[in-house]
């Protein structure tokens, strides 16, 4: 019994070895030939509620020629663009403040940590009945769903700075912006670095959010549009959309990481 | 050690401690002055959530809410947390299955879970079996992700001494690489929870599918706000009760692993 596991195990070790250029591409192929072919064969089993792949396709390119799809994404860009700067600029400050002020931190970290915790998707309602709809709330909202990432991520690192490194800094003199860019700086990118990736992710998630609760004239109002007027392909195609934007950013996030930290991906196996 | 052993607060941790609770204090008084004064009467304050509270729980509709959404929550979890290791074990142990799997993984995980709603909508109906599906989804993602990473970084000193000593694959399998890959799989059900709280509410607005989520929006929509937030605050305690638990749970199964902090 054993023998024979251990003879299969050898087999398919020496075949991997043979064929590892060509089998890694060719699993991500044909798994995505798996998908759209599914997605075209089953397309029309669902009567008026699905369409098959080119049907999709053929949508996609017409909403992309009439301009509803790139007024949309214009419009979405925008609250997206606008709830990740918040969150860089107020994530790093608030985390800093919270590992160098220590009254702030015994005030507020409590507080901070309860509204990370909340499903803030839950006071969405609640907001639009007191500010209001437009950017501004909308922003708030993708801001409030986004930003924690970062700050746990400045706070974390910042607080982890060993002691010793900050000793041996200023006993050979380094002066306090030297502090900064040499010890403080390349310390917490990492972590910092962390917080953001997610963050790039999760302002789309809070842009969709706050844009779900409105009926707006970003990509969520074409997805909605879709649904309203039972258009699966609209539905379909701007879903294709959405998908790839959160690959990319995903995608972008991961070359940055890897652009300021190369020295996570060393060790990764 | 004994009791009187143990180092007295002095004034300064004491100080620490009262902090809080005097901000929080700090924190109501300022909603309830603030709202009072700038806002309409229909916007919620705590004295107003307080004295709403006895009207909503007793109200037969609040406590089917709270079934619906925290039952499908937990049923969500547990389905797509075991479906997530499992299918994780094997994407990060067999090398093909994972690059098959992989794109398809990543790309949902990546992809605002929310952003489906409305296929799904289409697909599988304005019911709860939608809502189902996706908090289903909330947690297989991560935990599949975070498992995979863990099952293919299980040390190699561990399998070798698994060889060594004549391990069958099955031995491998579930005696060494799933218990070292446990805090993984730990890490991704904290991420999944957090993901499935907001997919439910959100499922149950889109879908208008009964809880908690959809009974809190009806009722800010109303101009009911107080009700509406007794909902989000019973939603809060859940979801602080049930991550605080996990959190436990994950500690003692492994103690030296700081599960990252993830949301959506």
């Amino acid at each position: 019994m054993a023998t024979a596991d251990h003879a299969i195990a050898r087999r398919l070790a020496s075949f991997r070895e043979r064929r590892a250029r060509w089998i890694q591409p060719a699993c991500h192929l044909l798994s995505l030939a798996l998908l759209v072919g599914t997605w075209q064969a089953i397309g029309n089993d669902f009567g008026i509620l699905f369409v098959p792949f080119t049907k999709t396709m053929e949508t996609l390119v017409a909403l992309m020629e009439n301009g509803s799809i790139p007024a949309a994404l214009l419009v979405s860009g925008k609250i997206y663009v606008l709830t990740l700067v918040i969150d860089v600029v107020l994530g790093i400050a608030v985390g800093l403040m919270l590992a160098r002020i220590r009254w702030f931190a015994a005030a507020w970290e409590p507080y901070v940590y309860l509204l990370y915790t909340t499903p803030t998707v839950a006071l969405v309602p609640l907001a639009f009945t007191i500010f209001g709809f437009g950017t501004g709330p909308q922003t708030l909202i993708a801001v409030i769903i986004s930003v924690f990432p970062v700050v746990f991520g400045v706070m974390e690192g910042t607080r982890s700075i060993p002691r010793q490194y900050l000793d041996v800094a200023t006993s050979y003199g380094s002066s306090e912006s030297q502090l900064w860019r040499d010890v403080v700086m390349p310390y917490v990118t990492p972590f910092v670095m962390t917080g953001v990736r997610q963050t790039i992710a999760l302002a789309l998630v809070g842009t969709l959010v706050a844009e779900f609760f409105l009926n707006t004239v970003g990509i969520v109002g074409l997805l909605a549009e879709g649904a309203t007027e039972m258009n699966p392909s609209q539905v379909l195609a701007v879903t294709v959309v959405v998908s790839l934007i959160a690959i990319v950013l995903v995608g972008v996030g991961e070359l940055i990481e890897r652009a300021l930290v190369p020295w996570r991906y060393e060790t990764v196996g | 050690m004994t009791a009187s052993a143990l180092p007295r607060p002095d004034r300064g941790e004491r100080s620490r401690r009262l902090l809080p609770v005097l901000t929080g204090f700090l924190l109501l008084l300022l909603w309830e002055l603030g709202v009072k004064a700038k806002l309409p009467a229909y916007v919620a304050t705590p004295t107003t959530i307080l004295s709403a509270i006895p009207s909503v729980i007793t109200t037969g509709g609040f406590w089917s809410d709270v079934e619906s959404t925290c039952g499908a929550i937990v049923e969500g979890v547990a389905i797509g947390s075991v479906a997530g290791a499992a299918v994780g074990l094997v994407m990060g142990r067999v090398r093909e299955v994972g690059w098959f799997l992989t794109p398809y993984i990543r790309g949902l995980y990546a992809l605002p879970l929310i952003a489906l709603v409305p296929v799904l909508v289409l697909l599988v109906g304005y019911n709860d079996t939608t809502r189902l599906v996706v908090v289903i989804l909330s947690a297989f993602l991560p935990v599949a992700v975070t498992t995979s990473d863990g099952a293919r970084a299980v040390r190699k000193e561990y399998l070798d001494v698994g060889r060594a000593f004549g391990a069958r694959s099955h031995q491998v399998w579930f005696g060494i690489a799933l218990p070292s890959s446990l805090p993984h799989i730990m890490a991704g059900i904290d991420i999944g929870l957090g993901r499935a709280f907001t997919s439910a509410v959100a499922v149950e607005v889109l879908a208008s599918v009964n809880g908690l989520g959809y009974t809190l929006y009806a009722d800010s929509q109303s101009l009911h706000d107080s009700a509406s937030f007794v909902n989000v605050v019973a939603l809060a305690i859940f979801a602080v009760g049930v991550r605080f638990g996990v959190r436990v749970l994950s500690r003692s199964f492994a103690p030296w692993y700081q599960p990252k902090e993830v949301v959506a």
